[in-house]
């Protein structure tokens, strides 16, 4: 793997205070002190929080949003792999167990296992045309997740980009806020950008943030009244050093450390939602309970204003999507999440929130037409399916096709980081213009590919 | 062969003027070294560096804001040369000392201290880039050593020149313990194989940021956009270590390594013996898969399979071992196919073979050696750095070097020879800068690792290059620099003055350049972790060993698989904890994190210092900061026997190093209530100061 970018470090050091400080990100981010470089795309921008949609290990698009003719199985193709081995071989394709359904007026066929995604289809662009390099797992999801392809040069995220841009609507909360178990921790991470970019975990459950609350035997009394003797064993000190701008810094992180458990408790607890809501969103329902939970999350979060939420879903190691041996292993991950993601669009909508929030679904890359001698499929990495939904983006549609098995993608080709240029164009950002030099060189997080997908934009 | 001061020179003045060509102007730090006088006007300042940094100040129109109180510069001296903070009786002595010589004393008290090179080996490790994890570096195991022999060379004051040398080529120098010291070049391999070449590049790149302060790495793809290095330069440097290799050394006695054996050779028979039956059952279907999968290739490559390796051509061979992945029948494949009867019968055969234990292997240390194929094989120009990608040829070199250098002592010894030559410009202007960083908190050069164009310019050039001489002058002995630094008035200045010459010397000088009063600093994530387990007594000095994992936080997947041994006391100083990368497993704990520590994977100059609200929630709420507060207090308790305003006095003087001012004293009493059991309270609030976490 090569390292285009190992320049060294930028001297970062103290940064935070001197972009003006925020909660785990600027209260203006870039985009203010850039806007006349024309970083700021005019016009006001159509979203507003991004809910990124991630299933850790490389969804079968075959399966689900891409059906192919099935008359072809067994045809033999020429392929290349078996996982990371890039050998030539022939295969035949194998057939797809799943039937398709046209849904809504758009008519657009959803397999069987995302029955509750097709009724809400017409909301929709779905991108049958992604591609990206990478045909293991681990550099995948890199290359996913931050547009590179060497992880030595320590890249951020799309989420830290997006925090770096805008900086925080809320300054009580999180800029950019990561659910579930994630394929790679660099999909967490700030990197050149600051730890203060990087994402900060979320869980649906008491404590949402590590060290939100004091452990037990501390009442909430009790540390009022040691958090007001601290302020007075401070005073000698902060007027001592009222120069220094990280002192003054650092009795408003306690202040903003102080808001944060005031807020972010009320954020996660859903006691207040009523029953329709919860079970819209498949809560209390067996196996849709865990992720329904997080999507709730994710819309009561970005009613607070947070920008980016990602959520993985079947991370840890290669990723439970990872159906090699056999397609079925799909079929309850395809249960736990079909529900709740329709859930989230049906509610957004409801609340005339979809229009402002765009909603991703994603994974590393898609699945061969062909086998590894098995009922599985292997990595495609050459064409598989993303879609959007809300956010200014044209509901309903398709854009693009793979070839008449599902192997490469052929029509109107979009690389990884399209999908990033078109999230960043959404929030008002000009993907070629976000920059961030390390070592006086500029580095994008957009690099390669075409550019924000115009078609499937409003 | 050293090459002689008259080639340096000539090869110095030559690369100058290659690079002087197109380049804007003359590199600074490529100028010679000359030794500056120290100004006439100072000469009757005791320490040379202040009569520099009050020339400057003059010149400037600065005046210092005089000296640091006695038990803030106490506080400052201990954690910048130990990383600890004095204990009560330490600090008390000291301010009861009015002997002249008495900050001399502990000055030396202190670099005398082992707990000195614990101290100065982090800084050096996040130069370096020590990682426990590092995706798939072969070398984790045992990389520990390397930690080891650094805070032992620092200790004995190995000369600067010397710890260098070891670390570019101890396992050539001949001193038995600097093969530890080669964990350095080893931590670069991402495999053992290394077929990506990691090993050189990462020595080629860390060795010019870090001992000659070049940036070379964009010329790994292409010439230096602002330095004068060239794309053949770095692969002519990258030539050097082409033919190094991962060595592994078993450290145990021959008896050891003998019973080691016998063990092994019974554990395997015994294996074989188990085995058989169970090979019984899978073979049949192992080949029927193997066949299945065979007929699967193109017709052609099935045809180079299906001969015997002898029959095969060089290019067949090629082809053949392309496929070997693809041919591989693991068990997972072989019993999907079993009769749910023959995968009983598989799963008890396997329980007996893994009911024998194997030796446990001895430990191991990974060093590196020179490969003798790789020292006869041609050295290449590889085109955007890719191995499989070689352009035109080089020969062995570095930068700046004139067209023929004798490397008949040896490619890395020569390299070396010319790197540490006290003619070299970058080597010792480098050194004495990170030590000047590691002091006040800011280089004279604040691009530690950049002294290119795009790096920042000496802020005191004089000062600098005399620091250089001087060190020179002194052997290259680093603590002989660090008793002059921190011995000057500089060193010994006060963080802040009256508020007037503050404001008149920010408006000259804003960001302190000219060190008018010593920086504020907020201190290092394993600094405020060793202070929070000394003052409550907890902390476990003992210096060496492997690293300690820091709980439930490294979690994620393959916690266990991923990171190995690891040490079960996990109150040792924060250098001990152990951190990497890993894109399945969380490896940097979050206190480290929280608190700016890198993960390890690149070199880092210089923390950050971030102030945020989860360094602040940290401290509020974390189990351990609340548990340490708690044995604190404990420790307050019992010590004051009951006298509160003692334990208050107490508690100032352990974690501040200076007892509380007469208002503080009267809010943490009013916050007491008398209740001895409040001191839980108090002593946590000591933790949360921000005077607690900053070095004044």
């Amino acid at each position: 793997m090569n390292n285009p970018f190992p320049c060294g470090r930028i001297a970062r050091r103290k940064f935070l205070f001197e972009a003006g400080l925020g909660f785990f990100g600027t209260a203006m981010g870039y985009l203010w002190s850039q806007e006349r470089e024309g970083v700021r795309l005019p016009g006001n921008a159509p979203a507003k929080t991004v809910i990124f949609l991630f299933m850790c290990g490389g969804v079968s698009h075959i399966d689900t949003f891409d059906p192919k003719d099935n008359k072809l199985a067994g045809k033999m193709i020429e392929a290349v792999g078996f996982g990371d081995n890039m050998a030539k071989m022939v295969r035949p394709v194998i057939p797809c167990q799943r039937k398709f359904t046209p849904y809504g007026k758009s008519g657009i066929p959803v397999s069987d296992w995302f029955p509750h995604v097709g009724s809400v289809i017409d909301n929709i662009a779905v991108v049958r045309s992604m591609f990206c390099h990478e045909t293991a797992h681990s550099p995948a999801v890199i290359e996913m997740a931050t547009g590179h392809r060497d992880r030595f040069a320590d890249h951020p995220t799309l989420g830290a980009w997006v925090s770096y841009a805008l900086g925080t609507a809320n300054q009580n909360l999180p800029t950019f806020v990561h659910m579930g178990r994630p394929s790679s921790t660099t999909q967490l991470n700030g990197g050149y950008l600051g730890a203060t970019y990087s994402a900060t975990p979320f869980r649906a459950g008491d404590t949402p943030i590590d060290n939100l609350v004091p452990p037990k035997g501390v009442s909430r009394a009790e540390r009022d009244e040691q958090m007001k003797t601290l302020m007075e064993l401070n005073r000698e000190f902060r007027q001592r050093y009222t120069i220094d701008s990280e002192v003054s810094a650092r009795l408003k992180s306690y202040q903003l450390a102080a808001r944060m458990q005031m807020e972010a408790p009320g954020v996660v607890d859903l006691s207040g939602e009523p029953k329709h809501v919860l079970d819209l969103y498949g809560i209390g329902q067996g196996e849709t309970d865990a992720f329904g939970r997080q999507l709730l999350l994710a819309r009561r979060l970005t009613e607070k204003g947070v920008r980016f939420i990602q959520v993985c879903h079947a991370g840890g190691g290669n990723g439970a999507w990872d159906a090699h041996s056999d397609m079925a292993s799909h079929e309850p991950l395809c249960r736990q999440v079909d529900k709740p993601i329709a859930g989230l669009i049906s509610d957004l909508k409801q609340r005339g929130m979809l229009d402002n929030t765009l909603v991703v679904f994603a994974s590393e890359f898609g699945r061969t037409p062909w086998s590894q001698n098995t009922k599985g499929r292997d990595h495609n990495p050459r064409g598989f399916t993303s879609w959007l939904a809300g956010g200014g983006v044209k509901p309903g549609i398709v854009h693009g096709a793979t070839d008449d098995v599902g192997y490469h993608a052929v029509e109107k080709r979009q690389y990884i980081s399209d999908l990033q240029a078109t999230i960043l164009h959404q929030m008002g950002i000009d993907h070629t213009k976000m920059t961030f030099a390390v070592n006086k060189r500029p580095i994008k997080l957009v690099e390669e590919g075409f550019g924000p997908i115009k078609e499937i934009l409003i | 062969m050293r090459l002689s001061k008259l080639s340096i020179l000539i090869l110095l003045a030559a690369g100058a003027a290659a690079w002087a060509a197109g380049s804007r102007e003359k590199l600074w730090s490529l100028k010679p070294v000359v030794r500056p006088e120290i100004p006439s006007a100072f000469s009757n300042e005791k320490n040379p560096i202040d009569a520099f940094v009050r020339k400057r100040q003059q010149e400037k129109g600065l005046k210092s804001v005089g000296p640091a109180e006695k038990a803030t510069l106490l506080r400052r001296l201990y954690l910048d040369l130990t990383g600890l903070p004095p204990s009560v009786p330490e600090a008390k002595a000291f301010l009861q000392d009015n002997s002249p010589d008495a900050y001399e004393k502990v000055v030396d008290r202190l670099l005398a201290s082992e707990q000195h090179g614990v101290r100065y080996a982090r800084h050096w490790l996040d130069v370096l880039r020590y990682a426990d994890v590092d995706g798939g570096m072969p070398s984790d195991v045992g990389l520990y050593h390397w930690r080891d022999w650094m805070i032992s060379a620092l200790n004995r004051d190995l000369p600067y020149d010397r710890f260098v040398r070891a670390q570019i080529a101890g396992d050539v120098s001949g001193e038995a313990d600097e093969i530890f010291a080669t964990g350095f070049l080893a931590r670069g391999a991402q495999s053992m194989e290394d077929k990506e070449q990691d090993l050189a590049f990462n020595a080629v790149e860390t060795v010019s940021l870090a001992f000659a302060g070049m940036t070379v790495g964009c010329a790994r793809c292409h010439d230096h956009m602002f330095d004068p290095i060239s794309q053949r330069d770095f692969y002519s440097m990258k030539a050097l270590f082409d033919p190094l290799v991962l060595d592994k050394k078993t450290l145990a006695t021959a008896g050891q390594i003998f019973a080691y054996a016998r063990a092994k050779d019974q554990y395997e028979k015994q294996k074989a013996i188990l085995e058989a039956p169970l090979n019984e059952l899978t073979a049949p279907y192992k080949k029927r898969l193997l066949e299945e999968r065979i007929t699967m290739l193109p017709p052609d490559v099935q045809a180079i399979i299906r001969k015997t390796e002898k029959e095969r051509s060089p290019e067949e061979r090629k082809i053949a071992d392309d496929y070997a992945p693809v041919l591989r029948i693991d068990t997972k494949k072989i019993l999907e196919v079993l009769s749910p009867e023959e995968r009983a019968r598989h799963a008890e055969l396997l329980k007996t073979v893994q009911a024998l234990k194997e030796p446990p292997e001895l430990p191991v240390f990974w060093a590196v050696r020179e490969d003798s194929k790789k020292i006869e094989a041609k050295n290449h120009i590889l085109l955007v750095g890719d191995p499989e990608k070689p352009g035109a040829e080089v020969t062995p070199g570095f930068p700046f070097s004139p067209a023929k250098v004798d490397f008949g002592a040896g490619r890395r010894q020569t390299f070396v020879n010319w790197l540490t030559d006290p003619e070299n410009p970058l080597f010792a202007r480098v050194a004495v800068n990170r030590l000047w960083q590691w002091h006040f908190g800011e280089g004279l050069v604040a691009t530690a690792n950049d002294f290119g164009y795009v790096g920042d310019k000496p802020s005191n050039p004089e000062l600098l290059d005399w620091l250089a001489s001087e060190f020179i002058a002194r052997k290259y002995s680093m603590k002989e620099m660090h008793r002059l630094i921190v011995t000057s008035e500089a060193y010994k200045t006060a963080s802040i003055g009256p508020a007037d010459l503050m404001e008149s010397n920010s408006k000259i000088d804003p960001r302190n350049l000219y060190l008018t009063r010593f920086h504020l600093e907020r201190l290092e994530a394993e600094v405020i972790h060793d202070l929070i387990y000394s003052v409550s007594g907890e902390l476990d000095p003992t210096v060496g060993g492997m690293s300690f994992r820091d709980g439930p936080e490294q979690k994620w997947t393959g916690g266990d698989k991923v990171i190995g041994d690891y040490d079960t006391r996990t109150n040792r100083r924060g250098i001990y904890m152990g951190r990497g990368y890993h894109g399945d497993a969380d490896l940097l704990p979050a206190f480290l994190q929280t608190f700016d520590a890198e993960d390890g994977r690149r070199t880092c100059p210089r923390r950050n210092q971030t102030v945020t609200a989860p360094q602040a929630l940290a401290l509020m709420n974390s189990p351990m900061v609340v548990e340490h507060a708690n044995q604190f207090a404990a420790r307050l308790r019992k010590q004051s026997a009951g006298n509160l305003a003692g334990a208050v006095e107490l508690g100032y003087l352990t974690a501040l190093s200076r007892p509380p001012s007469p208002k503080e004293r009267d809010a943490a009493l009013s916050y007491i209530r008398q209740d001895p059991k409040r001191l839980d309270g108090f002593a946590w609030m000591l933790l949360n100061l921000d005077e607690f976490v900053y070095q004044q």
